[in-house]
């Protein structure tokens, strides 16, 4: 098989791992795994350029506040030397795995990845930002005393 | 970990102007036909599967900067150039129309990916 078509190979098992939520892996043994598939599932996330998809709809959205907060957030962070902006991608882009990659929203993803960093670079403590989460879940409730629900379409 | 981030660096310069003249000598110029090298990709790249082993020319040098591979970690260190590269459109795509075999696809890879032939 010439270089090209082990690229063109590539491209296609990459698009074979598209989060399939019928057919769960169960960290395989090392002889299930080939080469090929361990550079599909160890490749990084964003790289997806190539892989066999079908059409999506194109859709004009205009930005949220909490979406343009996250982004001035980010890079806030930045400029006071939290993180760069190939760390953030790495991070947002890549470190969350596949699934989350997909399946985020997209300034989803960078929301997450501000919390996860302050808390690697030990700006705040997990139990401090857990405690918060959930002070602000409280403060939010309804009157009824529900939480307010996020409405999604169903898969 | 004693090392400062690169913010201060780039504060009033720019990024990736702050890196200007910290990379080796440019081995490829304009005109250059250069092949994309297939290195692992583990962990973090920029470099598009789809241009592995594929061939291209340079058509500009268009900054210094570490390449991606380290600046997600922070490391800065290495600057190296960057290219920007010209591929046909056939040559990355088996199924790409004939018809329109006068297409091209241009972007930027860092010197480290590139080999000449």
């Amino acid at each position: 098989m010439s270089t090209r078509e082990n690229i063109m190979r590539h491209l296609n098992i990459v698009g074979q791992l598209q989060p399939a939520l019928h057919q769960p892996q169960h960290a395989p043994t090392g002889d299930l795994i080939d080469n090929a598939h361990f550079r599909a599932y160890t490749r990084t996330s964003h790289d997806v350029g190539g892989e066999a998809d079908v059409p999506i709809t194109w859709e004009e959205k205009e930005e949220e506040i909490w979406e343009h907060n996250t982004f001035v957030t980010c890079e806030v962070l930045a400029w006071r030397g939290v993180w760069n902006a190939e760390e953030r991608r790495r991070r947002q882009n890549v470190d969350v795995g596949q699934t989350i990659y997909l399946g985020m929203p997209y300034y989803g993803r960078w929301l997450m990845t501000i919390a996860l960093i302050l808390v690697d670079k030990q700006h705040v403590k997990l139990t401090e930002l857990i405690d918060k989460i959930e002070e602000v879940k409280q403060r939010a409730k309804k009157q009824d005393g529900q939480f307010y629900d996020a409405k999604g379409h169903d898969l | 970990m004693s090392k400062s981030h690169h913010v201060e660096k780039a504060t009033g310069v720019g990024d990736p102007q702050c890196f200007k003249g910290e990379a080796p000598a440019a081995k490829f110029k304009v005109g250059d036909k250069v092949r994309i090298r297939n290195l692992p990709d583990i962990f973090y790249t920029r470099s598009q599967m789809y241009l592995r082993e594929a061939e291209a020319t340079v058509v500009k040098l268009v900054y210094e900067s570490p390449p991606a591979e380290d600046e997600a970690w922070d490391n800065t260190d290495s600057p190296e150039w960057f290219y920007s590269l010209l591929f046909k459109q056939t040559d990355l795509w088996p199924d790409y129309p004939k018809k329109f075999e006068t297409d091209t696809l241009e972007t930027e890879l860092s010197e480290r990916w590139l080999e000449g032939i």
